[in-house]
């Protein structure tokens, strides 16, 4: 990430210096203003969903969807931390009903725990598996095409699901198998 | 619309539970909330740093340079030229790949073919970049490259298998 950022921004400003070098300050502030407004935003977002979660949680309703898909996360994860599978269950099924907000601070929550008891493979998998983006609903680009005038907004329903879970079946097989080559070449060195 | 009801019925029956269950409701949630403020302060530094770079790379003319350059490219794996751009920058930020779908829609039509490979586009796949920074934030010497690689492959596999799909479906 820092080679990325260092040659993106690198490259980024020598055009600029080029075509229009005044307006390389203010980029950098806008986007910094974009980061501010975003952060605005998901404090906002998050407030909502943790203090939701934490009645939820408070309610013991959260430790029995935790219970519930722990056979799926345990595999997956390759964990027996508690901490981890709870937030990881409440991260899975907010990212499949589409309420991001409520899936972002969970999934950080379990990366932490996974992350302290050095499970790359779980991360890896718990990010994967949020970046394939599986809703059973999409509701915010079927709202936009209802929006636009689609005749049938939900005609892209199928297509979506297909290919979200392309997405995920294609993740889950490449860290298993990227995770299995690497733990093998630890053995032979 | 269904939908639109399964969050307060969801907020209702939960918060409805609780108080059965003798939880203090309010405080409960009072002190849940209070986990923002840590949790902004841990991912906003990450948050500047990609949002910074993405609004540069934008202004230097970089970003549509290189969505010209591989428009061939993605002419080649069946991914329609118009819709490079979102391709592009769905990776980074979910707002600017949703005004970029707008776009395309009032532009070509949300019917068209190109509108719904927009809409596939859009909403198989997260932003891939800004769930790295968020998950792995502050999480020092591990660098995230591999997860982040399989990511980005798997959701251009699902993007060129979407807009096939859009077409036979």
């Amino acid at each position: 990430m820092n080679v990325l950022f260092t040659v993106v921004f690198a490259a980024s400003a020598a055009a600029l210096l080029f075509r229009d070098a005044a307006a390389f300050l203010p980029a950098l502030l806008a986007g910094a203003g974009k980061a501010v407004a975003l952060g605005l935003q998901l404090a906002a977002v998050w407030a909502v969903w943790l203090g939701f979660l934490r009645v939820a949680e408070d309610a013991g309703l959260l430790g029995a969807v935790s219970r519930g898909l722990r056979p799926l996360t345990r595999r997956l994860l390759h964990t027996e931390n508690e901490a981890a599978l709870s937030q990881a269950a409440v991260n899975l099924s907010a990212n499949l009903l589409g309420m991001g907000g409520a899936a972002t601070p969970a999934g950080a929550a379990a990366m932490r725990h996974l992350g302290g008891d050095g499970n790359a493979r779980g991360r890896a998998m718990l990010f994967v598996i949020g970046c394939a983006g599986v809703q059973i609903f999409p509701s915010t680009v079927i709202s936009l095409r209802a929006a636009a005038g689609a005749a049938d907004p939900y005609d892209v329903y199928l297509p979506i699901l297909l290919a979200s879970l392309c997405a995920l079946a294609l993740g889950v097989g490449a860290v298993l198998l990227a995770y299995a080559i690497k733990r093998k070449k630890g053995r032979g060195a | 619309m269904i939908f639109a009801v399964f969050v307060p019925l969801l907020f209702l029956a939960v918060f409805l539970a609780a108080a059965v269950r003798r939880v203090k409701v309010y405080d409960s949630f009072a002190s849940g909330a209070a986990g923002v403020l840590p949790l902004l302060k841990s991912l906003f530094p990450y948050i500047a740093a990609v949002l910074v770079l993405a609004e540069l790379f934008e202004a230097s003319g970089l970003s549509s340079l290189l969505a010209e350059a591989l428009s061939p490219a993605f002419g080649a794996l069946g991914i329609p030229k118009e819709i490079a751009r979102l391709v592009l920058i769905k990776p980074f930020s979910g707002s600017g790949a949703l005004s970029v779908v707008s776009e395309l829609f009032s532009e070509y039509g949300a019917d068209s073919y190109i509108g719904r490979c927009a809409s596939v586009v859009y909403a198989s796949g997260e932003t891939v970049f800004y769930l790295s920074a968020v998950y792995f934030a502050g999480s020092g010497k591990k660098k995230p490259v591999l997860p982040v690689v399989i990511a980005l492959v798997s959701n251009l596999a699902a993007i060129v298998l979407g807009c096939l799909f859009c077409r036979v479906l």
